[in-house]
């Protein structure tokens, strides 16, 4: 388990990451999530040791983190780079023998994975002469090379295609349920809410919100889509609920009083037929939207 | 080059760190490997060794020809030409004599490109007349003869001999020359010395700084420092363009011994093979240390644009060696053959003038490492510091300053 607890780190008189805390199981995809300039980029960065830790630390399995278990993580910088005159293949292979593998493993482990992107045939081609999302690729590769034993990719989904973000996500959820705790920022709430088990938005350098994506949902507003036979202008008479849009005979309400809907919903039968009354779950982005607002 | 230095390991998990082998060895690796395919690199290797050849080529070829000169004289003096005929070193001057009837006969065969020189007895001695420059070669054998034959004349009439005359003149003679000549081959070699040194330093210290910048440039740096150490990235760039700097400076110092073998100055290979040596481990030395600035030169930058500006003083400081192992002499000579980084070119040439004794080049030796290594610690902090920041170009105050 990767402890992340009380990070602090500033720039002059700024402080890009405001005492940060939560926590990266294993088997857990966690989405971090934050708008730019949210503290995303710095907190992964002190994580990996790349950059100085004003205050707070980073636990590795219980322990303050040391360099050689921060070697073992698998990193994806957000700013993304290779050398661009090396062929993909060699360019893996040297990449994964600095992660202490042999030049035969990183070979072997380097083409089952430019196989899975469909980059097979790109193994001896440099790397400048790659599409830019096909160098993600190779770098993605390059991160999962060595089977690391925590995974910390600041966008991995960024710039890919939908087929290579499928692959991807596979590749994630894959990695984790081999019980490694797997840290991703991102900026697609719909892929983060399909994929995460674990959110933490950041605003502003703080942790504004942290759980599983039902557990968030479950802090935002409840709401039902009602509607009737008649006009259902009534409801803004109604205590306990807030209409939060109404459209003649259908409307969007949100249950400020525990219990409301369900008076809301015997007065409805009773001045008519009631066609549809469900129960709106929020989705992640309006939960997000809010926090991050807030 | 192959890329696997050791075997497979099928029975182990895909990490063992321990196991591995050193990151600034594969990074060593690494920095050869593209050495040796970079196109650029090997042509100019090439073709500095075809210019060393051709220069030595140029001189072997120099000595051994034979200049053959026609010289002219009328009947009075054909003996003296005759005598300069029969006593020229045949290896290098032959003289054919063409008799002359009178002056202006000889005069009008000069002209007239028939002969190379009129030799002919002037009012205050002999003349060799020639047509409008003069040859040196023919010139010194002329001179050397009739310095002789005049000479055993005036001997004979003051009754003594040449050999009288010039006992214990001799000795000194032979030994001002073979000085002579050595000095002139190590001026030469000296020369060749710092030449070397400074385009060594600075060629390969360009290639330093901007590998560097590359991987700042093309942020696959902050892959690399999360995977190993950045003083391992450090030691690797250093060691494997050092190897390839010092395997070039082998090949050429042994490609210029071999010609110096070759040509007249053969008997010397012995005397400069040793001040050789001692450049070469001077090399080592001096290069390390400028290396590794050049290495935090590289990482004061952020593209590669900044490398001009960021690496100028190192390119002073350079220059700075080169020229004063020119045209530094006396006693600035000897202080600044032990200062660093002078002392790796001016100490070995000192050595090769015969100007030095073997203590004072270690000294300077010492000296020059205890730098190279407080250098390198020096570059380091730089090195490490400035190297993940990203945005623009850093002041030495700066990186040095600046938070990890």
């Amino acid at each position: 388990m990767l402890e992340i607890s009380e990070l602090t780190r500033r720039f002059g008189d700024v402080t890009a990451v405001d005492g940060v805390s939560f926590d990266v199981l294993g088997g857990v995809l966690t989405g971090f999530v934050g708008g730019n300039g949210a503290g995303k980029t710095t907190t992964m960065r002190m994580v990996m040791g790349v950059l100085g830790i004003d205050a707070g630390e980073v636990r590795w399995h219980g322990r303050p983190v040391t360099p050689q278990d921060q070697r073992r993580f698998g990193y994806m910088p957000e700013e993304r780079g290779l050398y661009p005159k090396q062929r993909v293949l060699d360019q893996l292979v040297y990449l994964g023998q600095l992660k202490g593998m042999s030049a035969g493993e990183a070979g072997r482990t380097a083409e089952e994975h430019l196989e899975r992107f469909g980059l097979a045939d790109r193994a001896r081609s440099r790397v400048e002469e790659l599409s830019l999302g096909n160098q993600q690729r190779v770098q993605v590769v390059a991160a999962l090379l060595h089977g690391p034993t925590a995974l910390v990719l600041d966008e991995p989904f960024s710039g890919l295609d939908p087929t290579a973000v499928d692959a991807m996500a596979d590749l994630l959820r894959e990695r984790c349920a081999t019980g490694v705790p797997v840290l991703f920022s991102s900026h697609q709430l719909d892929l983060v809410e399909q994929l995460c088990d674990r959110l933490v938005i950041l605003a502003d350098g703080r942790v504004v919100a942290a759980g599983g994506a039902d557990e968030l949902r479950s802090q935002g507003p409840v709401r039902y889509r009602m509607t009737c036979e008649h006009d259902t202008g009534w409801l803004r008479e109604v205590r306990g609920v807030h209409v939060v849009d109404l459209d003649g005979r259908s409307a969007l309400l949100e249950v400020v009083e525990h219990g409301a809907e369900q008076v809301v919903l015997r007065d409805a039968t009773a001045r008519g037929a009631v066609h549809e009354f469900s129960l709106v779950r929020p989705a992640l982005a309006d939960i997000y939207r809010e926090v991050a607002t807030r | 080059m192959t890329t696997t230095t050791r075997p497979v390991r099928t029975d182990a998990p895909a990490t063992t760190p321990e196991a591995a082998t050193a990151p600034w060895l594969l990074v060593a690796r690494r920095e050869i490997v593209v050495r040796l395919t970079d196109k650029a690199f090997l042509f100019g290797t090439l073709f500095t060794i075809l210019l060393i050849c051709g220069f030595t080529g140029w001189q072997v070829y120099d000595a051994s020809r034979t200049s053959e000169y026609t010289v002219t004289a009328t009947p009075g003096d054909r003996e003296m030409a005759d005598r300069v005929a029969a006593e020229a070193p045949e290896d290098t001057v032959a003289v054919d004599v063409e008799p002359a009837a009178d002056d202006a006969a000889a005069r009008s065969l000069v002209l007239a490109g028939d002969a190379d020189a009129w030799l002919h007895l002037g009012e205050d001695g002999w003349v060799l007349t020639t047509e409008d420059s003069e040859n040196a070669g023919l010139t010194r054998v002329t001179q050397d003869v009739v310095r002789t034959a005049v000479l055993e004349r005036q001997a004979e009439a003051l009754g003594t001999t040449t050999a009288e005359l010039e006992a214990g003149s001799e000795v000194s003679t032979s030994l001002l020359r073979g000085d002579a000549r050595q000095s002139r081959l190590a001026e030469f070699v000296g020369f060749a010395f710092g030449f070397l040194f400074y385009i060594a330093a600075l060629s390969f210290g360009y290639v330093i700084a901007n590998s560097v910048v590359e991987e700042k440039q093309s942020r696959v740096v902050e892959i690399i420092t999360t995977s190993i150490p950045v003083r391992h990235l450090l030691a690797g760039k250093i060691v494997g363009n050092s190897l390839i700097a010092i395997l070039q400076m082998v090949l050429y110092a042994g490609i210029g011994l071999v010609g110096i073998a070759l040509t007249e100055y053969s008997g010397l290979v012995t005397v400069v093979t040793g001040p050789v040596a001692w450049y070469l481990v001077f090399f080592v030395a001096g290069f390390a240390a400028l290396a590794a600035l050049w290495a935090a030169a590289g990482a004061l930058a952020s593209r590669t644009e900044d490398i001009q500006s960021t690496t100028a003083p190192l390119l002073m400081l350079v220059l700075a060696v080169f020229f004063a192992a020119m045209l530094v002499e006396g006693t600035a000579r000897t202080v600044l053959s032990f200062v660093p980084p002078f002392s790796a070119v001016l100490m070995p040439t000192r050595l090769l003038e015969g100007g030095a004794a073997w203590w004072e080049a270690v000294v300077a030796l010492v000296l020059l490492m205890a730098t190279a290594v407080a250098i390198v610690g020096v570059a380091q902090r730089l090195y490490r510091r400035s190297l993940l920041q990203t945005g623009g170009r850093l002041s030495l105050r700066q990186a040095w300053s600046a938070p990890e």
